[in-house]
């Protein structure tokens, strides 16, 4: 019972921070119609920024996570501007195989500029926790998924209630209407792709602390990303919760029963039942 | 003759490699309601989405004594010429008053929003009434008041509606065009384009008629619903 409970602790804590990690993905997804292949190198990034923020400027991650989202913001909306203009509506499969390359480039360059070693963000507090009935609640895991719930509302509040969210809203839903009431597409596009490449980037200072980083993580959390996306729909921004959540919890409850090998084997089981359940996730929107 | 909000002239502009407008001259004075008639397929629409600028095109448009052919669309929309376009084109996923915020997106008046929402409600009291309503889950007749009521929250100088009157009800016909007249009546100029011909006539000064890329007649909105030729191409008679 206890092992259970602290099974669900685990699971909820990090599905919170998985929400986030695909908060970008499908932000992205939906609007561009994009499925970014190089999201979970740009959290890698995200988690080597805040790294080397910690380590070289000795700013606390917590504090260098809104720096290190905004360099991935630059980043993202660079990328959007130089790179996949280029695509923007062309068939699936050349955006695929563009963000393919890009998810290449960026995962060798981080290689040659950081080195394959494992970095860790591991500020004096890191091993602090406390009990929660029973269970330990790391305190950092704590903090992370506050941060990333509250990013995630904070998202679906900037996209139903401001003037621009609403923009983007519009512009992933009608493009003719867009245009023909005053929205600039491109610029709607870059700014998109940069707030989800500068949540890919808090999503990476986050994991940073959690866990472990090197250049290669990026494409199993593009993969989980992607999963969750699925689960969640891409209509509404808070259905990555109940995706990062499902999944969190399937992870936590597979180590924790079956084996922490068999982790990846479960959330790709979910994905295949999804597709299989509801395959209208595949095409960019639910139906 | 004072000088006109719209003039265009020599006006081509097609798809890829086929030619859809030839050469389209037409001009539209202040305060004007003017039809614009044709059958299907005769390149009313995509002569709207030229003069709206999300379709290039060559020749000259003269708008309030500027020439705007190839503008970016957000520029044209931005200068008052705003487009209800065929099939309404709502942000379907979208509440009916986020649409209508919609339209108001390139506004810096923001003080002024809240009293055009509620004029617009006022004038639409079943919008008001759905507010909270997507917009796609409405029925047509609404679906058209609601895209009819975005683009007067836009506060167009120059109003070009697309196919208003298509599968549309006679009683809500007759609702939108009361509705064009009061707003002419406060200054909004009208660009009426429809296939419909004797509903734009009806309240329109003027017309023309556009076949195959030209216009082929032009005049005063009675004399065009009395022309025999017109009759017989578009009563079917
Ligand atoms: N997006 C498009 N691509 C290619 N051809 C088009 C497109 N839209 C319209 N057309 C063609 O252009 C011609 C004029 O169409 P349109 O302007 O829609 O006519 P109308 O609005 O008068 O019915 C038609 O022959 C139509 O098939
Ligand atoms: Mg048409």
């Amino acid at each position: 019972m206890n092992l259970l409970w602290q099974g669900i602790v685990n699971g909820v804590l990090l599905g919170g921070l998985y929400a986030l990690m695909a908060l970008g993905l499908a932000l992205v997804w939906g609007v561009l119609n994009i499925v970014n292949l190089a999201h979970g190198a740009l959290i890698m990034l995200g988690g080597y920024v805040c790294y080397y923020l910690f380590t070289g400027a000795h700013i606390d991650p917590f504090v260098a996570l809104p720096i290190t989202a905004a360099v991935l913001f630059v980043v993202g909306y660079a990328i959007q501007r130089r790179l996949l203009n280029l695509v923007i509506r062309a068939p699936m499969f050349n955006t695929l195989l563009i963000t393919f390359g890009l998810d290449v480039v960026l995962t060798y360059a981080a290689q040659i500029a950081f080195s394959a070693d494992f970095r860790t963000v591991n500020p004096s507090y890191a091993g602090a926790n406390f009990s929660l009935l029973g269970a330990t609640v790391p305190v950092v895991r704590l903090l992370a998924f506050v941060i990333a719930l509250a990013l995630t509302f904070g998202l679906w509040l900037f996209l139903t209630r401001t003037p621009l969210g609403r923009a983007i809203r519009a512009t992933s839903q009608n493009l003719v209407a867009a245009r023909l009431y005053g929205v600039e597409p491109r610029r709607i596009y870059a700014l998109t792709f940069g707030i989800g490449a500068a949540l890919a980037g808090a999503a990476g200072a986050l994991y940073g602390v959690v866990s472990q980083l090197n250049p290669y993580i990026g494409t199993s959390l593009t993969a989980k990303s992607f999963v969750i996306a699925i689960i969640g729909g891409l209509s509404n921004p808070l259905g990555v919760i109940v995706g990062g959540l499902v999944l969190g919890l399937v992870e936590s409850m597979t180590s924790l029963y079956i084996g922490a090998t068999y982790t990846n084997v479960a959330s790709f089981g979910i994905l295949v039942l999804v597709l299989i359940v509801r395959p209208t996730g595949l095409l960019g929107r639910t139906a | 003759m004072s000088e006109s909000l719209l003039d265009v002239r020599n006006l081509q502009a097609g798809y890829g490699e086929m030619p859809v407008l030839k050469d389209v001259a037409f001009h539209i004075g202040e305060r004007e309601i003017v039809a614009l008639v044709g059958s299907n397929a005769a390149g009313k629409t995509t002569l709207l989405r030229a003069l709206s600028g999300v379709l290039s095109h060559s020749g000259s448009v003269r708008y309030a004594g500027e020439e705007i052919a190839n503008l970016p669309s957000d520029a044209i929309f931005a200068r008052g010429l705003v487009q209800l376009p065929e099939g309404r084109q709502l942000f379907g996923d979208m509440s009916v008053h986020d649409n209508l915020l919609m339209g108001a997106y390139r506004r810096s008046d923001r003080g002024n929003l809240d009293a055009d929402l509620g004029e617009v409600y006022r004038i639409f009291p079943v919008l008001g009434q759905r507010k909270r309503q997507l917009a796609g889950s409405m029925s047509g007749g609404e679906q058209q008041m609601c895209a009819m009521a975005r683009a007067l929250m836009a506060r167009p100088r120059l109003l070009m509606i697309d196919e208003m009157s298509l599968g549309l009800a006679p009683a809500i016909v007759d609702q939108l065009l009361d509705v064009l007249q009061s707003i002419r009546s406060r200054g909004v100029t009208v660009l009426l384009v429809e296939q419909d011909v004797y509903s734009a006539l009806r309240i329109a000064d003027r017309g023309y008629v556009l076949e195959h890329g030209h216009i082929v007649r032009e005049g005063r909105a009675r004399e065009l619903a009395d022309d025999p030729e017109v009759k017989r191409a578009y009563l079917g008679v």
